[in-house]
């Protein structure tokens, strides 16, 4: 198991590399640089701007502009936001606490509400409790996101007024109190229910299925038989055999969360990492755009290996070597 | 955006209309960031000099409550303060709107635009060599006593050759600028300390307008100390404990987000009321939900808003005049960079009186009025109404929308539907068609506004193609004269000082039409030569004037229209006051409920 | 489930045993399937208003029509007008064209990449195989949002519209069609009838396209239904973010994003429900038909 492991992060090197080569190839293509359309006559002049893209070696040729950047990336230097002036390392840190809360949240919400009516639905199948989650999670899988997110705006922060609209906190409040935290929940909330809108629906479904599969299996009439009560087999026995394939999606969760989060954040206004990389693809930051790609992509690849992983410890018959 | 103060001129296309970005997530329009290049002399005015500009619905708001003392104003913004809080380093009006809440300049402009005493009063006597006096006992947020050594450190950091921010254009003009920037001198020459409260500047030539284009804002030498110029801008200094002069002092930043200010008690210039201000970013998708629900006391609104903000009961829309212009440009010639002249001019749209028919078949009323709720109106001439420069209607041609007239002139100038498809045909009976560009942000409005200026040229039998491009590559291919722009949508605004040179001299880069015309080079040169002009306002504005002429008569461009600032008031508050150079002090706001 | 397995062996003997091929089971399973069917009859009501739009209608979607501009639903305009003055039901007609073109050419061109990557990759297996497997995950590898906005970006411009949109999502969305049908041919080509087609001679293309490929197809046309979708939603929430369609193309997507001017979403709700209201509803029906087709397809399953 170490050896595979250790073998698939050393082989995500070689993709990370070719991943880099690709992004900076294609930001470098894109028209314009930070400095098009900085223009103030009076201020500014012309020459100010040549300087700049001097000084920022955006008139090199790409290779160079390469070439300098990944060396300084291995480094763990990853440049300095053309936009903020300041280094990305800080401006990341600055906003990935929001967006590490904001995915945390949101695979508590999907595993809660996912575990709840999965197990409800399960025991319970062909019933008109069971008939409502099962028309919830095909709403839940057709409805996009991002119109879940402005139907939740439109009606429980404009017409009930039950939740904030954006930002990830008062600012009045003092922080590390327990008001500021209800107050960071409060506005995490619907941002995150939204974002597992989709797995919960996905798990619920798939709970919902395994219950009833391994409730018709033999160990589960072997308890039945013993007299074992039925809450106990439901909630110990079948419920111990359908999460374990259920913990494997935690791999790709991450990947949904990386791709939910631009959205999501871009919806509710709300200041993380996809905030961030939505603003540095207009602005053309580039290198705060190249690094977050570059994460997200270590994500991905992260989010895989540990879903193969998972895969080879949950099920013992697969093989990882 | 849109909103103040930015006294220069500055890049509005965009401006203004900060409906921007769906694009871009939200805040950050994008918007925010091409425009914003603005605004450095930004400042602050104060409340006693800019009354009643505007004409705003709530004047009795301020009348009817004694000044109280007390509440939390929450300051709304509608982008992501990029969290550069300090003048000489800031790069949107974002940043500059909340810098503004808490420090201050030396000078400040009046609603005309001409500069007033603020921290320091000045002497000239050949606008060469200034003599500043700075008021004496004014304090720092930090305790500090403001003296003239701040304000050399501020010039000396923005000359430093490590300095990365863009204003060495407004220090440049100090003699010895130069030679302290490529490290010839230890100090600025021009730079003269008489004593801790006077000062000398000595530019490197006269000038009419030295002053309005000098730097003014001190830095605080102690907050700043042990920080190498070229780290200043990601210092703490600079974007977490911003340290100002003004009537309210940072007390927490929530980076992207909110910013906190409270109260300095030891404000030189009256007590401030409030007991916070927050500002909070907003996303202009929440902006009128806010508003209504009391969330936020004040913020700036695209026009398109205006009407909603007047229908509520809890806030009110203030007006008052903006500083910029709308066109539509005309490609006229090809600029080298190199050599900085036209070399080469263009005959597609050579004809003034095909220029002329354009202009005419523009209903340009109905048009402001669609689009932007009427919170604007036609202007005939490349200069906003409340610049003192401005020439009155009754002095130009006002072009009104008139289409058999434009038919007419098109007629008389050869342009005629020969082969009867519908469409007119060029004088050599060729296809025509005109190419209009405008620029793209993702927001459906700016297509629309295009597109119905293009049906009023297909009203009137010329053909005409829209095209919309993203706004990055717009510029980029407006500025290198892409052979793909031909008539382009565009916006200016204007600052404190109104010499347009850099945008209309046939030597200028940012010329973007290419207009070529010897006469306005001449003029405009004269209004800034203080052999000719001398320190009279009233011969500068005469020869603008006659500027105004001839480009009102020429039409390198179509002036569009210049638009109002609109900002939502929440009712609670009282003494807040707006004018053409942005909002009164903010010592004088409170909360009146 | 037993109740129907009785039901279903009951009909059994009832029904001519040989004369029925999988597909026309297939079929007939899918015909009684009712949730599939009214999906079915939606979907293809929509689609046949919306490609037909241009004929139904002979307004000029593009004219901004200043004096009409953001009216409520009314007799004469029936959804209502957006901002511009331009019906919104005809721009909903009009923005279903858009967005099922960019969802059914998307899908198209995935599903034909993603066969010929994978069907290659698999049956030759080998350093074939190894070479596309890891250009593969090279493109699975890439966060597939942030890299259609990059492209997006870059060629905007650069090619006409719509397509570039179609063209963006298509490349970086084939991976996972071809490590489906790559599976699929790896045990597939396991079987006696397809040694028996390699030791008689028959070439490699031939093998694939006329054995291998119709035992697979099932997988792909579930695959398929699913892809059409996604990519619906795709184009929709790019478009919507600003990176998708250009705004002057009417596609559901850049309709919903008119809801991010807070005039439109609190006070103009006729301009952003209906899309909103009418995409889920397609999306819904695609998912329904999808579940549908895999049941029909699925031997073992009784409906």
């Amino acid at each position: 198991m170490l050896k595979y492991t250790l073998r698939r992060i050393l082989g995500m090197i070689p993709m990370l590399f070719l991943i880099s080569v690709v992004v900076f190839t294609l930001a470098l293509a894109m028209p314009g640089d930070p400095f098009s359309g900085e223009i103030d006559p009076n201020n500014t002049d012309p020459e100010y701007i040549e300087e700049m893209r001097e000084k920022l070696g955006l008139n090199d040729p790409i290779h160079v502009q390469y070439g300098r950047w990944i060396t300084n990336f291995v480094q763990g230097d990853f440049g300095k936001s053309t936009r903020y002036k300041m280094p990305v390392s800080d401006l990341i840190a600055e906003r990935m606490p929001n967006t590490i809360f904001l995915g945390v949240t949101s695979l508590a919400i999907t595993y809660i509400l996912a575990f709840a009516m999965g197990m409800y639905a399960g025991r319970r199948p062909y019933t008109p409790g069971d008939h409502f989650i099962g028309g919830f999670n095909y709403f839940g899988l057709a409805i996009p996101s991002y119109i879940a997110g402005v139907f939740a705006i439109y009606l429980f922060s404009f017409q009930l007024g039950w939740i904030p609209f954006q930002g990830s906190v008062d600012i009045t409040l003092e922080k590390g109190t327990l008001d500021y935290w209800i107050s960071k929940i409060h506005h995490v909330i619907t941002p995150a229910i939204v974002l597992g809108l989709l797995s919960t629906a996905s798990y619920t479904q798939f709970l919902r299925n395994d219950i009833i599969e391994n409730s018709r299996k033999d160990f589960v009439r072997t308890a039945r038989a013993k007299g074992t009560p039925e809450r106990k087999i439901y909630n110990v026995h079948i419920l111990r055999n359908s999460v374990i394939p259920l913990i494997t999606f935690l791999g790709f969760d991450i990947v949904t969360l990386v791709n939910g989060a631009i959205i999501t954040e871009a919806i509710f206004t709300y200041p993380g990492i996809g905030q961030l990389f939505l603003s540095s693809v207009t602005n053309q930051d580039y290198p705060v755009l190249m690094t977050l790609t570059m994460m997200f992509s270590f994500l991905v690849l992260l989010g895989n290996l540990i879903a193969d992983i998972l895969y080879g410890v949950v099920d013992p018959r697969i093989r990882l070597d | 955006m849109k909103n103040k103060k930015s006294l220069y001129w500055l890049l509005a296309m965009l401006l203004g209309l900060s409906l921007v970005v769906a694009a871009c997530g939200g805040d950050e329009a994008s918007d925010t960031d091409e425009t914003d290049n603005t605004t450095d002399n930004t400042e602050q005015n104060d409340s006693t000099d800019t009354n009643d500009t505007s004409n705003d619905s709530d004047e009795n708001q301020s009348d009817s409550n004694e000044p109280k003392k007390g509440g939390t104003m929450v300051f709304g913004v509608d982008s992501e303060p990029e969290g550069l809080f300090n003048w000489a380093f800031y790069g949107i009006v974002t940043d500059a709107d909340i810098i503004s809440l808490f420090d201050e300049g030396l000078i400040e402009y009046d609603e005309n635009l001409k500069p007033q005493p603020n921290l320091a009063t000045w002497e000239t006597e050949d606008n060469k060599t200034f003599t500043f006096k700075f008021k004496e006992g004014v304090k720092w947020h930090n305790g500090d006593e403001l003296t003239v050594h701040d304000w050399v450190f501020a010039l000396e950091t923005i000359a430093h050759p490590d300095y990365d921010g863009p204003r060495y254009a407004n220090v440049q003009t100090i003699e010895g600028a130069e030679a302290y920037r490529n490290g010839e001198a230890d100090s600025i020459s021009g730079v003269e300390v008489i004593d801790d409260y006077t000062i000398k500047i000595t530019f490197d030539k006269a000038r009419v307008n030295n002053l309005t284009n000098l730097w003014t804002y001190p830095m605080n030498r102690t907050a700043f100390e042990g920080i190498p110029v070229a780290e200043m801008s990601g210092s703490d200094p600079v974007r977490r404990n911003p340290v100002g002069l003004g009537p309210y002092k940072v007390e927490n930043i929530i980076p992207g987000e909110s910013v906190e200010l409270v109260p300095f008690e030891d404000y030189w210039n009256g007590e401030p009321k409030l007991d916070k201000i927050i500002v909070k970013v907003v996303d202009r998708s929440s902006v009128l939900g806010a508003l209504e629900n009391g969330e936020i006391d004040f913020i700036t609104v695209h026009p398109s808003m205006g009407p909603q903000v007047e229908k509520m009961n809890n806030a009110d829309l203030v007006t008052y005049p903006g500083l910029a212009y709308y066109y539509v440009g005309f490609k006229l010639g090809k600029f080298d960079n190199e050599s900085l002249e036209i070399v080469e001019k263009y005959d597609k749209y050579a004809n003034k009186n095909l220029r002329k028919a354009m202009y005419y078949a523009i209903d340009r009323e109905t048009w402001i009025d669609a689009f932007f709720s009427g919170y604007g109106k036609p202007v005939n001439r490349p200069v906003p109404s409340a610049h003192w420069i401005a020439a009155d209607d009754s002095e130009l041609n006002t072009y009104p929308y008139d289409p058999e007239k434009a038919k007419q002139l098109l007629d008389e100038a050869g342009y005629v539907d020969v082969n009867g498809d519908g469409w007119r045909e060029d004088p050599n009976g060729d296809e025509f068609v005109v190419k209009f560009s405008h620029y793209d942000v993702g927001d459906p409005q700016y297509e629309a506004r295009a597109k119905a200026l293009t049906q009023y040229w297909n009203d009137i039998g010329l053909k005409t193609e829209l095209d919309m491009v993203e706004v990055n590559l717009y510029y980029e291919m407006i500025e290198k004269d892409n052979p793909e722009i031909e008539v382009f949508y565009g916006g200016w605004g204007t600052g404190a000082d109104p010499d347009p040179s850099a945008l209309w001299k046939s030597d200028a880069l940012w010329n973007y039409t290419r207009y070529d015309n010897p006469e306005s080079d001449q003029l405009l040169d004269d209004a800034l030569d203080i052999d000719i002009v001398g320190t009279s306002d009233e011969k500068r504005k005469d020869l603008y004037v006659e500027w105004q002429k001839i480009v009102n008569e020429d039409l390198p461009m179509l002036y569009i229209t210049e638009l109002e600032e609109t900002v939502a008031v929440s009712k609670r508050m009282g003494g807040m006051e707006f004018a053409v150079s942005g909002w009164n002090n903010p010592v004088e706001w409170y909360i009146a409920e | 489930m037993e109740v129907l397995t009785e039901k279903n062996t009951k009909q059994t003997p009832s029904k001519p045993p040989k004369s029925m091929s999988p597909w026309a089971i297939a079929r007939r399973k899918f015909v009684r399937n009712k949730l599939a069917m009214v999906s079915s009859f939606f979907l293809l009501t929509v689609m046949i208003m919306s490609f037909l739009a241009p004929y139904i209608t002979t307004i000029d979607i593009t004219r901004v029509n200043i004096g009409q501009m953001s009216l409520p639903p009314s007799g004469e305009h029936w959804l209502g007008t957006d901002k511009s003055g331009r019906d919104v039901f005809v721009r909903l007609l009009y923005g279903g064209r858009v967005s099922l073109t960019v969802g059914i050419a998307a899908t198209a061109l995935i599903v034909v990449f993603g066969t010929v990557i994978g069907s290659i990759a698999g049956y030759f297996g080998g350093v074939v195989d190894s070479v596309l497997m890891r250009f593969t995950d090279f493109i699975l590898n890439f966060p597939f949002l942030v890299f259609v906005i990059v492209l997006n970006a870059i060629l905007f411009g650069k090619l006409s519209g719509v397509w570039v949109l179609i063209v963006v999502i298509s490349v970086l969305g084939w991976g996972g069609v071809a490590r489906l049908v790559r599976s699929k041919i790896l045990s597939e080509k396991e079987n006696e009838y397809i040694l028996a087609a390699i030791s008689i001679g028959c070439k490699p293309s031939k093998v694939i396209i006329k054995h291998l490929l119709p035992n697979v197809l099932s997988t792909i046309i579930v695959q398929a239904t699913i892809l059409f979708a996604t990519m619906i939603v795709a184009e929709s929430g790019l478009s919507y973010l600003g990176f998708g369609v250009p705004t002057e193309v009417p596609s559901w997507g850049n309709m919903l994003s008119t809801s991010r001017d807070p005039d439109v979403m609190q006070n103009m709700p006729w301009t952003w429900i209906p899309p909103a209201v009418v995409l889920t509803l397609t999306i819904l029906s695609i998912n329904f038909i999808g579940e549908g087709i895999k049941d029909a397809l699925n031997p073992k399953s009784y409906r």
